[in-house]
């Protein structure tokens, strides 16, 4: 492996997962060399658990946090606002894989639904021309099933009920895809063999991450400097305001300097917000890059919610990979329906171990051993929806929790808006009626999990005043600082972020590779 | 060997009548007929080992469910009025807790998994690509391509 000298000022890279992931490896593959500081480990496919709890404790982000907001989240797991992955390949080691494209008019909601009380919609400074060349590369480097000649995935049971329950309530945009997992053998990695556990990490190797794709070949090129176990504390800026190094603790709780010419956050959106504003300054006193106030605003976390039905006959839905399933008739915008921007509806399937804890977060007594009880006949599906962006639901540094090193944990606040609120009681009632014409018992409506979406924290905007970076991922204030993830969204659209947020870090890495070849970074 | 009802147990996980009635508290909230005595018993160990932190800790646990004890719920052979019991202590923690730990020890156990029809980590024996991923029957087959129409 490349090693890069702590005083050599290099693009440094923060986080490993679908943005910094992406990002490393188009960089060094064009030439340019990358440190990529990632807090958590470099665990392998081989050392992932096919058990719910012990891969989430292997995994997850662990670190405090605290929540407020009346956000049903906040009740149920108040220090654990969201399920994001801290080891190298971010969350895309425990993604799913649905890999729908935001919609044309996704790129620009504040002209399509004009005033929404309480959002703070933004058309993004992009379009969805500017963007579809790298949706194309980013579903051929991620193997997205029903694209670009790649097949789908075979029917497994939980969407055999999920499909005939579309069919039967007149929907007809259903498929089992797009999604990033191999039906058959592809780009060196072998297929599905739906063995059930994606939450988990794919032992396998079929399903898409930063882990099994572009860190190695990031790796192979010569040109990467992969530290994990390195948690990025600080960046500072020299003289001029321009940033000039990261400051990160390693395992030991020792600190080092890398010197930097170009930072990439890539934190995933809580921690990279969370960063900024630890890295606040005399120049700086509001955080770096946060002239405008909006650094952690506008948080977003989908529209989301679950249902799982129960029938006289066996379903096991945990068979099979996990989202391979997707209907996108709802996923339109139409008011008529009482609600702005759309959602799909996705399979979804969950061990006893996990049910039992997020089924119904709280309950007890024989009203939820029914459900448990009929495990084997579930069948199940996840809701996820544009949400609207509002100013107050806000990432802040907490005022009394810390973390392991004694830094301010991120606080999340979240607020539904009546907009998500009207979408998920309409989306509850359409997934239910699905699975009544398929002669559903009963059916729960299951409120949503701790955020495995997290955007809009840094959002690109058109003016400074408005958001934190520009159409590139550049910071408004800071000429040498980009945002690579998912918190530079506009807004949320109602796709999986995932696809689009490496499609932006291909798009990124082609203009800082361009901009470092000319001298003008 | 037991201990009187009202005999305050330091350590209520190395005695009998505390287990015992731990293991009744966790039945009755989570009542499955098919469940064997065993499974419950060990989710109700578990939360007596998650509940041996700090002396204040293990007392205010201990002192809980000594008051349990006191209240007769381990003779309510009422599975309604144990049920009416555990409601009127919802609220406190040492139901929180023991409910919230219980949960989650008592789904996690690979026998449990089996009396629900749960059959765990495939990855080992192949997957379960040959072993009844889509073998539901008790619908048609279905399109997994994308609507022609709609593209
Ligand atoms: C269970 C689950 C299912 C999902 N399913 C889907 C799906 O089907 N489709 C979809 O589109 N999306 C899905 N997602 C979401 C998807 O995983 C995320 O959108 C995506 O990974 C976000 O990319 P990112 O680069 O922003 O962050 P991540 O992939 O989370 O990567 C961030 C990385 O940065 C590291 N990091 C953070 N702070 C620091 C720091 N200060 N210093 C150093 N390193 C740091 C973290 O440890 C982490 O490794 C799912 C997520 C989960 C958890």
């Amino acid at each position: 492996m490349k090693k890069i000298a702590n005083d050599e000022a290099a693009v440094v890279i923060i986080g490993s997962g679908a943005g910094g992931g992406t990002l490393a490896y188009e960089l060094t593959a064009a030439g340019i060399p990358c440190v990529v500081l990632e807090a958590g480990p470099f665990l392998k496919s081989e050392d992932y658990h096919n058990n719910e709890w012990e891969a989430f404790k292997q995994m997850a982000w662990l670190d405090a946090r605290t929540t407020s907001g009346s956000w049903r989240v906040a009740k149920d797991f108040p220090g654990l606002p969201a399920w994001i992955v801290k080891a190298v390949g971010g969350s895309t080691t425990h993604w799913s894989g649905a890999t729908p494209r935001f919609k044309d008019y996704e790129f620009k909601t504040k002209t399509t639904y004009g005033d929404v009380p309480g959002a703070s919609l933004l058309d993004w400074p992009i379009t969805l021309a500017d963007l579809e060349p790298y949706y194309d590369r980013a579903e051929i480097a991620m193997g997205s099933t029903h694209r670009h000649g790649r097949p789908a995935l075979p029917a497994n049971n939980n969407y055999k009920v999920f499909a005939n329950g579309a069919e039967r309530v007149g929907y007809k945009l259903y498929a089992t895809g797009p999604y990033a997992t191999n039906a058959e053998p592809y780009d060196g990695r072998p297929a599905s063999i739906q063995d059930g556990f994606n939450f988990q990490g794919d032992k396998n190797k079929s399903k898409w991450s930063t882990l099994v794709r572009e860190i190695p070949r990031a790796l192979e090129t010569g040109l990467l400097d992969l530290r994990p176990d390195s948690h990025v504390v600080r960046i500072t800026h020299g003289a001029d305001g321009k940033a000039d190094a990261v400051l990160y603790v390693d395992k030991e709780g020792n600190l080092h300097r890398q010197a930097a010419r170009v930072v990439c956050v890539a934190g995933n959106s809580i921690e990279s917000a969370r960063l900024l504003l630890l890295s606040d300054s005399n120049r700086f006193p509001k955080g770096l890059a946060n002239s405008s106030d909006q650094v952690g605003r506008n948080y977003m976390r989908h529209m989301t919610g679950s249902v799982y039905a129960r029938f006289d006959k066996p379903v096991r839905m945990f068979r099979g990979e996990t989202m391979a399933g997707i209907i996108a008739d709802e996923a339109g915008n139409d008011p008529a329906r009482g609600f702005v921007g759309g959602y799909y509806m996705e399979t979804l399937s969950l061990g006893p171990s996990f049910l039992a804890s997020f089924v119904e977060p709280g309950a007890w007594g024989p009203d939820f051993t029914e459900i448990m009880e009929a495990y084997a006949n579930t069948a199940g599906m996840w809701i996820v929806g544009e949400d609207m962006p509002q100013a107050t639901n806000r990432i802040t540094l907490s005022d009394t929790a810390r973390d392991q090193w004694g830094l301010a944990a991120a606080n999340v606040h979240f607020d539904d808006h009546a907009n998500d609120v009207a979408m998920r009681d309409y989306a509850y009632d359409h997934a239910q009626k699905l699975y009544d014409a398929v002669g559903a018992v009963a059916s729960h409506r299951t409120p949503p999990y701790p955020s495995t979406h997290n955007l809009g924290t840094c959002r690109m905007s058109e003016r400074p005043e408005d958001g934190v970076c520009d159409k590139w991922g550049r910071a408004h204030d800071v000429s040498n600082l980009f945002i690579s993830d998912g918190s530079v969204m506009t807004t949320g659209g109602a796709a999986n972020p995932t696809l689009t947020i490496v499609a932006l870090a291909i798009r990124q890495a082609d203009h800082l590779a361009a901009k470092l070849k000319a001298g003008e970074l | 060997m037991t201990t009187k009802r009202d005999a305050f147990a330091l350590d209520p996980g190395k005695d009998e009548a505390s287990r015992r009635l731990l293991a009744k508290v966790v039945r009755t909230a989570f009542p499955h007929k098919t469940f064997p005595d065993a499974v419950y018993q060990r989710s109700a160990d578990a939360v007596l080992a998650a509940a041996s932190g700090t002396p204040a800790q293990k007392l205010g646990f201990a002192a809980a469910l000594h008051e349990l004890a006191q209240s007769g719920f381990g003779g309510l052979n009422d599975e309604a009025a144990a049920l009416a019991h555990l409601k009127s202590i919802e609220n406190t923690p040492f139901f929180a807790f023991t409910r919230a730990t219980a949960l989650v020890a008592l789904y996690d156990d690979p026998e449990v998994w089996a009396l629900l029809g749960y059959e765990g980590p495939s990855f080992d024996k192949g997957g379960y690509i040959n072993r009844g991923f889509n073998d539901l029957d008790w619908l048609p087959e279905v399109r997994i391509e994308e609507y022609e129409a709609g593209k």
